[in-house]
């Protein structure tokens, strides 16, 4: 049971590249020093990933979920002193990260996690990347879902995403691939799928 | 109950020889399965196969459901397997180097505790790299360490019924792992996981306290010939033609059966209702139950029959394997077909141990050329999910288990032609 993930070439890369810092931490007898953000942030850059689909729940235009608009970069590499100016708050009872949540079909058994979001040149929000069925890691699918077809409960303790689809209505989805050229994602049933704005 | 009679007589038959033998380790004059040590090591085995089961594909899960994404998640586990892939020898020589394997086989033991903790505690990027380190380099250390306990505790005329039983416990373990880490991901939490993981790692400790006692035994296992100085015995164990084209077996092996499971996973996944993850772990199990039940059998087989024949045995359930699952409709049909899993399953299970000492038992460097053998393995484990990926995604599923079918075969074929037996004439013979 050591069978480890696919998409090896890029993978290894990575690794070996993530290998080296750690290593040197590791040597440098630093590895009490609690999570370490900044050598981990550089290497994933997991953290505005988990903030952007977050924001884009409750504001559309969130930033971080937008990386064509050059006017955020300076927000990003934010070492200098000044604060940015327009801080808004995010309350925690309304809005909520998303990666990781559990979805759940209309009986309210689990189906799988959101793995990713995929969105529009605008930042719009499209469709979710759900990580559905499987044992143990083991035989699960990733499909993409409309993004209409999902509901959020933020602000609940342990709230997971509801989907509105049934178990047998999702299950046969093609595969989503995040390299190949066009993938399919499951929309509203009762929407001609032609007039879907994934098209576009 | 025939089964242990049987098991009794070659013990008893063998165990004169085994003592004139100066081979590994001090003469066992009981069966391998009633002297305290052999119940250790049966213990052993199945402890430490429950705590192997936390560290699979699930780690992605669990991961994910902290809010990690697709591409650190990927780096996490590339970081493992690389480390696994890079301490594997040399983690093989330590082991060698070391007298007291007792000592090792706790080391390792608290490090997976060790790392199943930083998992469940702090799953950050940093904590889950050092804890990918430091579990893989433990895992390269532990099976090494328990094969040369039980070279020492068994002898050689016993060594096949032996690693049979280990491999036996070895499976109930993962199995009862897979269960017990299933229900308590579906019930609890994926962090809870982790925590029975590290709790689990504490029975495990208690049955070293017999096998602590061999300190000597180890030692001799170890170093036996090594008289000769430790560089002069490695040149030729690792230019050996034997050593060579078992590993290179093993790793067309794995090449050709890494990816099936998940294949197949996923293919149950798309077309079966709400009991496809039922199937999956019924797929999971099932050959776990296959290779309890049938390992000693298959260890006594390769000491009467010879390695040579068992391991063809073992090998040819995978090219049928793979050409019944293509050629199946019905994806329920999966779990039956497992049962050639564990066929193979107990076949490398036992025989990766046995012929990898019959072939360096005596060197003083059983453990690096295990570690060797896992290496190749390894590489094997790693290039099979992304080639079936890869063929999977242009061809289709069927084509995809084909190839593997035809890795597998090949195999068979290198195993058939290529492979000598390795058995020696006799039990005891010098």
């Amino acid at each position: 049971m050591t069978i480890r993930g696919s998409g090896l070439r890029r993978r290894l890369l990575c690794g070996l590249a993530a290998a080296a810092p750690v290593l040197t931490i590791l040597a440098s007898g630093g590895l009490a020093a609690s999570p370490g953000e900044p050598p981990a942030a550089q290497a994933t850059g997991q953290k505005p990933a988990q903030a952007g689909p977050a924001a884009s729940t409750t504001a559309p235009a969130a930033p971080a979920t937008a990386p064509p608009k050059p006017a955020t970069a300076p927000a990003a590499t934010a070492a200098a002193p000044p604060k940015p100016k327009n801080l808004e708050p995010l309350q925690s009872a309304a809005s909520s990260g998303i990666l990781g949540k559990k979805v759940t079909g209309p009986d309210g058994r689990e189906l799988g996690l959101i793995v990713d979001v995929v969105v529009a040149a605008d930042g719009h929000p499209l469709a979710a990347i759900i990580d559905f069925g499987g044992f143990l890691g083991v035989g699960s699918r990733k499909i993409a879902i409309d993004w209409r077809l999902l509901r959020f409960d933020p602000g609940q303790p342990d709230w997971q995403v509801a989907l509105r689809l049934s178990r047998a209505e999702v299950q046969a989805a093609p595969e989503y691939k995040p390299d190949a050229a066009t993938n399919q994602m499951v929309g509203p049933p009762w929407e001609a799928p032609a007039s879907r704005n994934g098209e576009k | 109950m025939a089964r242990n009679d049987r098991a009794g007589k070659v013990a008893r038959t063998g165990a004169p020889g085994g003592g004139k033998d100066s081979g590994a380790g001090p003469p066992v004059t009981s069966p391998p399965a009633t002297s305290p040590a052999g119940r250790g090591l049966d213990w052993l085995n199945l402890f430490v196969g429950n705590i192997q089961t936390g560290f699979g594909p699930f780690i992605a899960v669990y991961l994910t459901t902290q809010g990690w994404t697709e591409t650190s998640i990927g780096l996490a586990l590339s970081l493992g397997t690389i480390s696994a892939m890079a301490s594997q020898v040399p983690a093989g020589a330590m082991v060698d180097a070391i007298a007291n394997k007792a000592a090792v086989v706790f080391f390792s033991i608290l490090a997976f505790s060790l790392g199943a903790l930083l998992f469940a505690i702090q799953p950050t990027p940093l904590p889950v790299y050092l804890a990918e380190i430091i579990h893989s380099f433990s895992s390269c250390t532990l099976g090494p360490a328990i094969a040369a306990i039980s070279l020492a505790v068994a002898g050689p005329a016993m060594l096949g019924l032996r690693f049979g039983r280990n491999t036996r416990f070895a499976s109930i373990g993962n199995g009862i792992g897979a269960a017990l880490m299933g229900a308590c991901g579906y019930y609890v939490s994926e962090r809870a996981v982790f925590f029975l993981t590290a709790a689990l790692t504490l029975p495990a400790l208690v049955p070293l306290l017999p096998l602590a006692r061999l300190g000597t035994g180890g030692r001799a296992a170890g170093r036996d010939a090594g008289s000769g100085g430790w560089r002069d015995g490695l040149r030729p164990l690792l230019t050996d033609r034997r050593l060579l084209i078992f590993a290179a077996s093993l790793m067309l092996f794995t090449l050709g059966n890494a990816a099936i499971l998940p294949l197949i996973g996923s293919a149950l996944t798309e077309r079966v209702g709400s009991t496809a993850s039922l199937l999956i772990a019924a797929c999971i199990v099932l050959p776990q139950l296959v290779v309890a039940a049938i390992s000693p059998a298959i260890g006594r087989l390769a000491e009467t029959r010879g390695r040579r024949l068992v391991l063809l045995l073992g090998f040819c359930t995978l090219p049928i394997r793979g050409l019944l699952f293509a050629a199946a409709s019905d994806p329920a049909f999966a779990v039956p077909v497992q049962i050639l899993d564990g066929i193979a399953g107990a076949a490398i299970g036992v025989l990766v141990p046995l012929v990898t000492s019959d072939i360096a038992g005596r060197s003083g460097h059983f453990n690096l050329a295990l570690g060797f053998v896992g290496f190749a393995i390894g590489i094997g484990a790693t290039l099979s999910t992304s080639l079936a990926g890869a063929i999977a995604d242009r061809f289709g599923n069927s084509i995809a288990l084909l190839g593997l079918a035809g890795v597998g075969l090949a195999a068979t074929a290198l195993v058939w032609g290529a492979m000598p037996e390795t058995r020696t004439p006799q039990p005891g013979t010098p």
